[in-house]
């Protein structure tokens, strides 16, 4: 690698820097600007198609360029030690890399500047890999490398340095949602000294594993979880729950949101007034506020929690943990028998009933009363939908994701039916078995010594259910074309059918738009990076736990309620979070307090005008709220004067890059001819490049 | 069209202790089997899995062409016996011809 630097020596009566070589202590001490360009092969990557070699001779004839040099990987430590070396020398003053796009290393660059003295934002990324060697070859490809690294230089050099933004935050959180990671996510932000605010739409702690009963692959009890969590939040000094409560505004930014809740509206059977009269039919008293204390267990439902009384309520917080959950698919009428014959039921429901039997034994499994002798159950029931196979719900929706945890959720009921009632056999119709995780291919493993058969079917040719006759023995017949059995048809004569249905997000739909939520194709809201970043979202200081953001089981759950209290206590701890400085900077010389900008804003509260005494006379002058600055230059696109400009993206900026990539400056004397004129696209690449 | 019955396994068992319950059909059997093309036994352990009995009668024949030489016991990653499921369908087969 060390072979493939390659540097140019600061050419004399280049216009931006005197000194070649030797002490350059004068020099390093003014502001004028001298520009570093390092560009990257990237492996190859850049370099198959872009001569980089080429680019970097082109740049000593750019202004102000001080220093050019090439490296196989810029981001690799030597690369960093290149730049580093050069600002601490003094050598240079502001930085362009050209190497792949910005949302990768620009951070990687930026810290390599800071750690060696200089300002982390007098610094331009040029992105010369997705935007220039993979879609581009040859000389075309070399001179658009050329000019938007000339671009680069050209805003560069009128980089101001700048400093980040600090606001103070409150060492407080608002968790959103009280099931599993809702719990894990107080309990975690709790025990690392954050004061928490639970915020639960119904009546009760445990969300949808509260519904559950043995979990898959472990076999844990699902009420002890819930329980056992629910009992820590509850008991702990500093979480105060408030369920049967609704978020009914937000506002404000990292470390000073504004938010409140209201009692959940009535309608809702599950939620609100309605939730106080839901906990007192947990106890067969409708109406009796008190006979379901907070901390007692209804089965099915979860820990009874304290409701919101009145609102609304106004919280202050530093952060927001959003652990809104999942919902179960319901089948549409029809489908595979569901609300036609009693007999199919959903396979939560057959989940409930096999919790409400937990540690019972017999010959065969008895369901209000009727002997099953036989279960069916059908995997991917509004899972792994297919455009064109699937019919879409009324929205329109289509769930093409898999949900993930049903295979094992029917594998391990599989296998709790055959081990309790060994004359209740199972048949399992499933697409493709996705036991993934730890412990669950076991699962898989124990079923196939159960005797549970696998029945094997197309998407395009589902399981067919129909009632059974006399002569079937059975209410119910599976019919299936069972690829496993070689594309045979195949009767499966049954008294149940389960439907294994997948998880849907928990509709949110006023919290979406209220907090500005991304959401997905498959509607869970979607994270910034999916690796990177797995807990964030681009709204800084609010934090994904749990099935709101994806099919998960419990287990996976809990890691990733931590992982938002981790994130979450991690941005908190310092006391004062700190914001990328690119926002609106009004001139108040030439503001004339038009209004216009106010207008334009696209964040409400980021820009206001405000009355200022200036020469001992009123006037009125716009004012920014940094924090809130989206830095979206909607206000700098409107105002009459150019009295606002975005830091670090300001009009000059524009105007200095718009010249350079026009500039046939890197172009002049490149060796091939004589013509200073400068021969554009298409020039022969210099000799001994 | 052919019925699924478990009770069918019930009745195999009095011909051999290997039913292929532990069979995941992935079919190494059928690619190893020297003899016989087809899917060849693996055909058969699915029938015996599901209770197809009428199908098992229908191809008994197929059963005979086996010589036992192990290779899909020995190559079988479920350790689900295919070799033993094949001769006690032998077994069952040769009872059930009696019964008629």
């Amino acid at each position: 690698m060390a072979e493939l630097e390659k540097t140019t020596p600061l050419p004399a009566g280049n216009q931006a820097e005197p000194q070649a070589n030797g002490s350059r202590t004068d020099g390093s001490q003014t502001d004028e600007p001298r520009v570093g360009v390092y560009i990257c092969y990237c492996g190859g990557n850049i370099s198959d198609h872009v001569d980089v070699e080429a680019v970097r001779e082109r740049m000593e004839n750019v202004p102000g360029v001080a220093v050019a040099r090439t490296n196989m990987f810029m981001c690799s430590d030597p690369g960093q030690e290149l730049i580093m070396e050069d600002l601490r020398s003094g050598t240079i003053n502001r930085v362009v890399v050209a190497s792949c796009a910005p949302s990768l290393h620009e951070t990687t660059f930026r810290a390599a500047i800071a750690r060696a003295g200089g300002n982390p934002y007098q610094y331009e990324h040029a992105n010369i890999r997705e935007q220039v060697s993979w879609v581009h070859h040859g000389d075309p490809a070399t001179d658009k490398a050329t000019r938007m690294v000339a671009a680069a230089t050209g805003k560069a050099r009128l980089l101001r340095p700048l400093e980040p933004i600090r606001v103070d935050a409150l060492r407080r959180a608002v968790v959103v949602g009280g099931g599993v990671a809702g719990l894990r996510a107080a309990l975690d932000l709790a025990e690392r000294g954050i004061e928490v605010a639970l915020v639960e739409k119904s009546a009760f702690l445990g969300g949808g594993v509260a519904r559950l009963g043995r979990l898959a692959p472990t076999g844990e009890d699902a009420a002890g979880l819930v329980a056992d969590l629910a009992g820590r939040v509850l008991a702990h000094p500093a979480i105060v729950v408030h369920a049967g409560a609704t978020v009914t505004s937000f506002g404000g930014y990292v470390g000073n949101f504004k938010m409140e809740i209201s009692p959940a509206p009535a309608g809702d059977p599950a939620t609100g007034p309605a939730a106080a009269s839901a906990q007192a039919q947990e106890t067969g008293a409708p109406g009796r506020l008190a006979d379901l204390a907070p901390g007692d267990y209804a089965p099915g439902r979860g820990v009874a929690a304290p409701l919101l009384a009145s609102g609304p309520l106004a919280l202050e917080t530093g952060v927001v943990v959003l652990a809104t959950g999942f919902a179960d698919y319901q089948p549409r009428s029809g489908e595979y028998g569901f609300a036609e014959h009693p007999e199919v039921v959903t396979l939560p429901r057959l989940l409930r009933e096999l919790a409400a039997r937990d540690g019972q034994t017999g010959n065969v499994l008895l369901l209000d009363g009727r002997p099953i002798r036989r279960v069916g159950i059908i995997h991917c029931v509004g899972s792994r939908q297919i455009p064109g196979v699937h019919q879409e719900d009324e929205n329109g929706h289509l769930n093409e994701h898999c949900s993930r945890v049903c295979c094992s959720a029917a594998i391990n009921a599989a296998n709790t039916i055959r081990e309790s009632w060994p004359d209740t056999h199972v048949y399992e119709f499933y697409r493709d078995i996705r036991t993934y995780g730890r412990g669950q291919e076991e699962q898989y493993a124990r079923a196939s010594a159960n005797k549970v058969v696998f029945l094997r079917f197309s998407a395009e040719e589902p399981p067919v259910v129909r009632r059974g006759t006399e002569a079937d023995g059975f209410p119910l017949v599976l019919g299936v074309k069972d690829e496993l059995t070689f594309g045979e048809d195949l009767d499966v004569p049954v008294d149940l059918v389960a439907l294994a249905t997948g998880m849907e997000p928990g509709p949110i739909p006023e919290l979406v738009d209220m907090l500005k939520l991304p959401v997905g194709a498959d509607r869970f809201l979607l994270e910034v990076h999916p690796k990177l970043r797995p807990v964030e979202l681009p709204v800084a200081g609010v934090f994904l736990a749990g099935t709101c953001q994806a099919p998960m089981d419990a287990g996976e759950t809990c890691n990733a309620a931590s992982a938002a209290a981790v994130k979450a206590v991690s941005l908190l701890g310092r006391g004062f979070v700190e914001l990328d400085p690119f926002v609106a900077e009004v001139n108040a010389e030439a503001c004339t307090g038009c209004g216009a900008c106010v207008e334009a804003c696209l964040n409400e509260g980021a820009l206001a005008l405000e009355e200022v005494e200036t020469d001992g006379a009123t006037a009125t002058r716009a004012r920014v709220t940094p924090a809130l600055c989206l830095g979206c230059g909607a206000c700098a696109a409107v105002c009459p004067e150019q009295a606002i400009d975005v830091n670090g993206w300001t009009l000059a900026q524009y105007e200095a890059m718009v010249e350079m990539i026009v500039s046939d400056a890197p172009f002049a004397s490149c060796g091939t001819c004589a013509s200073r004129a400068g021969c554009g696209a298409g020039a022969e690449t210099a000799p001994g490049a | 069209m052919a019925v699924v019955n478990p009770e069918f396994l019930q009745t195999l068992a009095l011909s051999g202790q290997d039913a292929g319950a532990e069979c995941f059909n992935c079919g190494t059997c059928a690619a190893i089997c020297p003899l016989v093309d087809g899917h060849f036994p693996r055909k058969m352990i699915r029938y015996a899995q599901i209770g197809a009995e009428q199908r098992i009668l229908e191809n008994a024949l197929e059963l005979w062409k086996c010589l036992h030489c192990g290779l899909c016991t020995r190559t079988c990653p479920r350790g689900a016996n295919p070799g033993e499921v094949i001769l006690a369908l032998k077994r069952h087969v040769v009872a059930a011809w009696r019964e008629r």
